[in-house]
């Protein structure tokens, strides 16, 4: 309710000015962790530690929102479309997890 | 007359096998692929893949005069793996996206037929978007396709004969194997341990693409193996065992060995027994799919040792008795040498750093697991050697029988290994639970090697260590005593293969990371390789290297300078 409330304030105000990682649910970041570990990981690198080839998302702009979902719901470079695969509720998972990476692993 | 009646008759019949030849390549062509040295027909440069030609006008004394004859662009980015296959003057490439007919003689274009599949296609391929190359036989040459087809090709006019679909790829199987044929039948693999798949190979006929046979490398409830599976789930049916680079044959036994690759998921608890037979190899009867012997590499292989690398065949004198051998550098970091006739162990020696089993049993066959691989198992992060990506990658080792080694580029990497809690299995979707984090590396640790390896010691007649990059290319031995490869910072060349000295280079102008082959044309010896950054190093080393590295494939043809 408190993080509903949260999101809400910054969708009336201004996404840019909100502190974006507040506004994601712990639930939609389980699920994105989820998602991640399975799908993501091989390239992007556990716990998105070891980027190897692929981007470094933690270093992934935390007010590019759409710009995220962009990308992974239609590919992007190397990284093949996953809109089909993936729900737009599961991608807006993934990003929670994204955002807060600083949050759950310190990085 | 009648002398006249069969003077003609005999001129017709020659007339006939000439035309014949110009137009087909027969079961023996293949057979004898290597004693022509116009015709490049095999995968591995002959059915024992031992990619090595007699070849010796291009020497440790004239390589100094070799030159690029042509070059020919690819217009693709996915980078470059395959191996060329070249026959009466044409030389056919395959990528991901194309195949290319290209005269040798000039370096033009023949034809080009694209293929197009879907973009989420490279979503089921674990280890980058790549082909290794057509097979040719009987005028078609053969590919398989991203998205789980095989294709046959008019060899002349590069006109479509058939397609046949082998999978579904939204389920996670795909193709990038080069095509064996054997025995008059079309021999394909699949790739998708990574998404959980169930493997197989299958046989096709290569006039219509009918399939002939399937053989699963799992094998099913009531088959024999199956028991190396838990009774108690279903882990078999998602097991993984893909079969992605090309069996050899010995057409004399009517044996192909295929290499079978890792179980799934990575992760092993949920999996318990030897899961047969994945990590193993498998001889086979071309024409049926019957599997005639196994062995077992890596029993319940926790450390994706997929055992698909080539096994090279050749006959060497063990306690002075000369054995059919058929040798695999596995990525399991132990150099294998078994009997080919029977799967019989004659050897299997550490070729690089091991710390996952001490040694193998040479009476079980079996390796002998260290307290490394019981803290992997007990999902413990754990320095790790070989690393998943083994001791030595898909990047093929050469055999000379000239010198009786092996030349490989081999991997030198341990990283910190972990197992995860696995969850249920999705279609088409990754089925792994591991993390692989890299290790810390002091400055000056090799990444990898260039080495020349005795066969059944394991002993190193020389290593070059590389400091900088890891080699993904495939070694080519010659009568020339010269081994060609190529580096992912663009230069292809050749060493001693007495010392391992560098003797020549050339700089292609993107990585390389495929198979350089030599042949004839009008007795002029040529070297080809191809061109272009891609594959998996390219997934793993990308950052560091896309800044010195355009994209870009490309096929190189050189020989030496003519007065």
């Amino acid at each position: 309710m408190q993080h509903f409330a949260v999101a809400l304030a910054c969708a009336l105000v201004s996404t840019l000015v909100c502190n974006e990682a507040a506004a994601q649910t712990p639930e939609q970041m389980k699920t994105g962790a989820e998602i991640y570990e399975r799908n993501c990981s091989p390239c992007h690198g556990a716990r998105m530690l070891d980027p190897q080839g692929a981007s470094d998302l933690r270093k992934f702009p935390n007010d590019q929102r759409e710009r995220f979902i962009n990308s992974v719901t239609r590919g992007k470079n190397q990284m093949p479309p996953w809109g089909d695969l993936l729900k737009p509720e599961q991608i807006a998972a993934l990003w929670a997890y994204v955002v807060n990476a600083e949050g759950i692993y310190g990085h | 007359m009648r002398f006249a009646a069969s003077a003609a008759a005999a001129l017709l019949f020659a007339g006939t096998v000439a035309s014949l030849q110009t137009s087909a390549q027969t079961l023996d062509d293949l057979k004898n692929d290597g004693k022509n040295p116009d015709n490049i027909l095999t995968y591995g440069m002959g059915y024992h893949q031992q990619r090595y030609s007699a070849l010796n006008q291009v020497n440790k004394g004239t390589v100094k005069r070799l030159v690029p004859v042509w070059n020919l662009s690819l217009d693709n980015n996915w980078g470059e793996q395959a191996q060329p296959i070249v026959y009466n003057g044409v030389m056919y490439v395959t990528n991901a996206r194309a195949t290319v007919a290209i005269d040798v003689a000039t370096g033009k274009q023949i034809w080009k037929q694209t293929l197009d599949w879907p973009p989420e296609t490279p979503r089921v391929v674990c280890c980058g978007v790549s082909n290794k190359g057509a097979a040719i036989y009987n005028g078609k040459v053969f590919r398989t396709t991203l998205d789980a087809h095989v294709v046959a090709y008019d060899a002349k006019t590069g006109k479509e004969i058939w397609k046949s679909k082998a999978a579904e790829w939204k389920e996670g199987f795909s193709l990038t194997v080069a095509p064996l044929v054997a025995n008059g039948v079309l021999i394909t693999g699949i790739s998708g341990a990574e998404f959980g798949v169930r493997g197989f190979i299958d046989g096709w006929d290569p006039e219509t693409g009918k399939q002939l046979w399937r053989h699963y490398t799992i094998p099913a409830r009531g088959e024999k193996g199956n028991d190396t599976w838990p009774q108690n789930n279903n882990a078999w049916e998602t097991g993984g065992g893909s079969a992605w680079i090309t069996g050899s044959y010995d057409p004399e036994l009517d044996l192909m060995y295929w290499g079978i690759g890792n179980p799934a998921p990575w992760a092993s608890q949920s999996r318990p027994g030897d899961n047969l037979y994945t990590s193993s190899v498998l001889a086979m009867r071309p024409k049926t799919g019957e599997v005639v012997w196994y062995y077992q590499f890596t029993p319940n292989d926790a450390y994706d040792y997929d055992a698909c690398w080539e096994l090279i065949l050749a006959e060497l004198k063990v306690g002075g008795k000369p054995r059919k051998v058929a040798m695999q550098l596995n990525r399991n970091g132990f150099l294998y040498v078994l009997d080919r006739t029977n799967g019989e162990l004659i050897s299997a020696k550490a070729y690089g750093k091991v710390n996952w089993a001490s040694h193998v049993d040479m009476k079980t066959g079996r390796p002998v697991e260290t307290d490394i691989a019981k803290s992997i198992r007990d999902a413990k992060a754990t320095e790790h050697w070989p690393s998943t990506r083994g001791a030595k990658n898909w990047e093929h080792a050469a055999f000379s029988p000239q010198t009786g080694l092996l030349y490989a580029n081999t991997l030198h990497e341990g990283r910190m290994y972990k197992h995860l809690e696995t969850k249920q299995f999705k279609v088409g979707e990754r089925y792994m639970f591991i993390e692989n984090l890299p290790l810390p590396r002091a400055a000056g640790d090799p990444v990898g090697h260039m080495e020349a390896i005795d066969p059944l010691t394991a002993e190193k007649k020389w290593r070059v260590p590389l400091t900088d990059f890891q080699n993904w290319s495939a070694m080519l031995a010659t009568g020339g005593g010269l081994i060609f490869t190529g580096k992912e910072t663009g230069e292809f060349i050749a060493l001693d293969a007495d010392t391992g000295k560098q003797l020549w280079q050339f700089q292609t102008g993107s990585g390389i990371n495929a198979m350089p082959v030599t042949f004839t044309q009008g007795g002029r010896q040529y070297v080809t390789v191809l061109s272009g950054i891609g594959g998996l190093y390219w997934n793993i080393a990308r950052e560091q290297l896309k800044d010195k590295v355009p994209q870009g494939g490309s096929v190189w043809t050189f020989a030496l300078m003519q007065d």
